[in-house]
């Protein structure tokens, strides 16, 4: 019967052809598991971003202990709200819808035990290596290597597992969840393996093969990649899956999604250099990351207007249905962020914006609104579904969503108003041409209530995530004594395909004209249905993209000017180096001066793009909570930095910064540091004479440091310790192209 | 000679626009094709497929 082919294709349950029905089970152990896991993390990364928030509100919750300190906790929040949290939210909704819109079974349990058990040792080993200073210090890319290698093989199991149920599907189009999927795991293996490319040298240190500009340029264009292929393509998967579950309807249109894939698949990979604008960054490669960022607009809006147009005809259920609120927030959150994002990425706004509080309130409206929320509409649909039970609680879902959703309006507006109040501050001249406020100490102290604020919002947020959990664990504990495991049955595809709409069965002639061709032969449906080709077309449009935007600040040599007076850091100035990399001080202070009349006139001459050209990784940092420091060596005597580090507020009365006192105590590793140097000499670095004497230079500097604070009247027992070589880095600091004004002219424009 | 040195005096600027054009292509290419009246009906279905997804023997259809 083959004129009978097509429609059994396409409506595969048929009582008549039940014979031909394969029988099968969705496998939503492991969406349980996940579940469970995006509840835990939840919970432990945003108890961390309160304590960092309570941190910059007052220095004492540093607690004067070096593993609890804001520079080291910072990293842990991020990876553990970004990786650990709305990963496992991902995971959980990509195990629960992959397998119904394919009508098959995961490809291997096995590998989704793996994945599961994998991601969360991966989780484990973040919580158990960050604090302790062992960071790789590149945002969100801050574990170091094992970590990476491991991250790489459960995300290439996974990738296994998603594409092998791919090829044993039952239903032949991929919806366009599915796409948003494919988009994400392929795009984040790429971003992970060539932003992490370093050389160890040790078990848990590594020195990026990067270094500077190009470092800085790998980094961004993975971390707004990140932002793009691990917070918003995976969430938009869950979103046009989960949207019309929720509102019980189609997606407003379908079109529109597909215009939606496929603009962020060809624009977000060039939007990156938008975080690098008026920095040493060559300029031709900001301004295409602004016109791609701004370009973001009209397909994220449309993303936006599609998921908010799914409830359609449903929008009195809003104001019943929980679960309807959480979406709509998420979504219209989604909005404004993607709204924002743009405007930030204008060169003339970001001046303003960058390095300060802005760009925090512009990302929590991201996590806590649009991941977080669509986070917990998703998981409270899922809960009866799951746990085949009534939901516990439908008032505490709704004292949920109301209490979030005030911690996000007290979170954002406080931290938005400190962003723009401290731009202003750090720009403005009084009626004589000077510095309005002059210390950077002021436009930090003017935030305090912003900072207090913020406290009060996440914990707000954070009491709705707790009632969240026992609301899960109370529906849990009434689940039946056995989980019913329904058997599905679906026809398997058939090798051939005829399409289910054959223009010849619709009475539509066979398009003769070129025109009529083009639009009648159905390439993209082939596509959506061949989802190796469709992989390798979205994987060619991310990497051409990259290719194009990042390979010229490798390989044409007018875009990175170098100085000749510029010189690697001695032994010492690099063992500093590491430690102020272990502190993470980049999470304050930035070393990347703007070429600005305000930030020149505070901070000194403007940063060039040759004087970077040793630092793996780049440290030019995202965010001012303390001063810039790339002209700081000199500005100071050893032991003002000495009194300093030991306690801040010594010297600056009020300082947020924690103390440092350990520098004075913990013994410098002198015989690692000719490890350190040999592995910066193979990345390149022309090391000369420590090439084989480190340890010695390292001591002969340490002395002569340690002689200079003696003399000036600090302690005198300090050479051997960590402060003598931190002191060295930070007194390095911007002095080459002081050293000598001679710089050659390789730069050609 | 440095590679970098290579590239440089390669003359390659012109490739970016190459790819920006192709780019935009394919980009336009999806549009047209997305919006063609003939796939109306198939992207109709492909619309309804989350709710396609549940088709249990043993259990009825989830509500």
């Amino acid at each position: 019967m083959p004129s009978m082919t097509g429609h059994a294709a396409a409506v595969p349950q048929r009582a008549s052809t039940g014979a031909l029905l394969d029988r099968f089970s969705y496998d939503d152990d492991i969406v349980r598991k996940f579940l469970f896991a995006t509840l835990l993390w939840g919970v432990v990364g945003m108890l961390v971003g309160i304590l960092i928030a309570l941190q910059l509100a007052n220095p004492f919750f540093n607690f004067n202990t070096p593993w609890l300190s804001f520079g080291r906790l910072r990293p842990l929040h991020t990876n553990a709200v970004i990786f650990a949290f709305a990963g496992n939210a991902f995971f959980t909704g990509c195990y629960y819808s992959t397998q119904r819109l394919l009508k098959a079974r995961m490809f291997s349990d096995g590998l989704s035990r793996f994945h599961f058990w994998g991601w969360q040792a991966i989780i484990v080993a973040a919580a158990l290596t960050l604090p302790f200073g062992f960071t790789q210090a590149k945002e969100y890319a801050e574990l170091e290597w094992p970590i990476d290698i491991a991250i790489a093989v459960v995300w290439v199991a996974f990738g296994v597992n998603f594409f092998g149920t791919i090829a044993k599907r039952r239903e032949r189009h991929l919806y366009v969840a599915l796409w948003f999927y494919i988009a994400s795991i392929v795009t984040v293996a790429i971003l992970h393996i060539f932003n992490n490319l370093s050389i160890p040298a040790g078990p848990l240190k590594s020195y990026s093969i990067y270094a500077g500009v190009q470092d800085a340029f790998m980094q961004w264009w993975y971390g707004h990649n990140a932002v793009a292929f691990f917070l918003t393509t995976p969430f938009l998967g869950l979103m046009y899956y989960f949207m019309p579950k929720a509102a019980d309807g189609p997606v407003f249109s379908y079109k529109l999604s597909i215009l939606h894939f496929w603009s962020l698949v060809f624009m977000y990979i060039w939007a990156g250099p938008h975080h690098l604008h008026y920095t040493a960054l060559p300029e031709w490669a900001s301004t295409v990351g602004m016109l791609f960022s701004v370009m973001l607009w009209a397909p994220s809006w449309g993303g936006m207007i599609n998921g908010l147009l799914t409830l359609r005809g449903a929008w009195h259920k809003v104001s019943q249905d929980p679960i309807l609120k959480f979406f709509v927030v998420a979504i219209t959150a989604y909005g404004m962020s993607t709204f924002e994002g743009p405007m930030l990425s204008i060169k003339s706004v970001n001046a303003l914006t960058h390095y300060t509080d802005w760009i925090i309130a512009h990302v929590h409206t991201g996590a806590l609104g649009w991941n977080g929320f669509l986070t917990f509409g998703m998981i409270y649909w899922l809960l009866p579904r799951l746990f085949q039970t009534e939901i516990f609680s439908k008032k505490a879902m709704e004292v949920h969503f109301w209490i979030g959703s005030i911690g996000i309006v007290l979170y954002v507006v406080a931290i938005y108003s400190a962003g723009v109040t401290q731009g202003l501050m750090w720009r403005a001249f009084d009626e004589t041409g000077r510095l309005a406020y002059p210390d950077f100490i002021e436009t930090v102290l003017k935030l305090m209530p912003m900072y207090w604020m913020r406290v009060v919002g996440g914990t707000l947020y954070f009491v709705g995530i707790l009632i969240f959990g026992w609301n899960i664990l109370m529906t849990w504990a009434r689940r039946p004594k056995s989980y019913a495991v329904p058997v599905i049955e679906a026809a398997p595809l058939r090798g051939a395909y005829a399409p289910a709409h054959d223009p010849a069965h619709d009475g539509v002639p066979v398009p003769t004209s070129l025109r009529r061709r083009f639009v009648g032969v159905q390439w993209h449906r082939r596509w959506e249905r061949a989802p190796l080709l469709f992989t390798v077309l979205t994987v060619l449009a991310v990497v051409v993209a990259s290719l194009f935007e990042i390979i010229p600040t490798f390989l044409i040599k007018s875009n990175v000017p170098t100085i000749a007076s510029v010189k690697p850091y001695t032994p010492l100035e690099l063992a500093g180096r590491d430690i102020y990399i272990a502190e993470g001080c980049f999470n304050c202070h930035s070393q990347m001066i703007r070429p600005f009349r305000y930030e020149t006139e505070r901070f000194g001459e403007y940063s060039k793009p040759g004087e970077s050209v040793y630092d793996h990784p780049f440290l030019w940092g995202s965010r001012r909570i303390g001063p810039d420091l790339a002209r700081e060596g000199g500005k100071y005597p050893d032991l003002w930095h000495v009194r300093h580090f030991e306690n801040p507020r010594n010297v600056i009365a009020k300082s947020i910064m924690p103390s440092y006192s350990q520098f004075l105590r913990t013994d410098i590793n002198f015989e690692q540091i000719q490890t350190r140097v040999d592995v910066m000499v193979m990345l390149g670095v022309p090391y000369g004479d420590a090439v084989t004497r480190a340890p010695q230079l390292a001591r002969e500097q340490a002395r002569s440091i340690g002689a200079a604070i003696a003399e000036q009247g600090g302690p005198k027992d300090l050479e051997g310790k960590q402060i003598v070589a931190i002191i060295a880095y930070i007194q390095r600091l911007g002095r080459d192209i002081k050293a000598n004004a001679t710089a050659s002219a390789a730069g050609v424009n | 000679m440095k590679l970098s040195d290579i590239m440089g005096n390669a003359g390659l600027s012109m490739y970016a626009q190459v790819a920006l054009v192709l780019f935009l292509a394919v980009f336009v290419a999806v549009i047209i094709r997305t919006w063609a009246p003939s796939r109306r009906r198939e992207l109709h279905d492909a619309a309804m497929l989350p709710f396609n997804d549940e088709l249990p023997a043993s259990r009825g259809q989830e509500s």
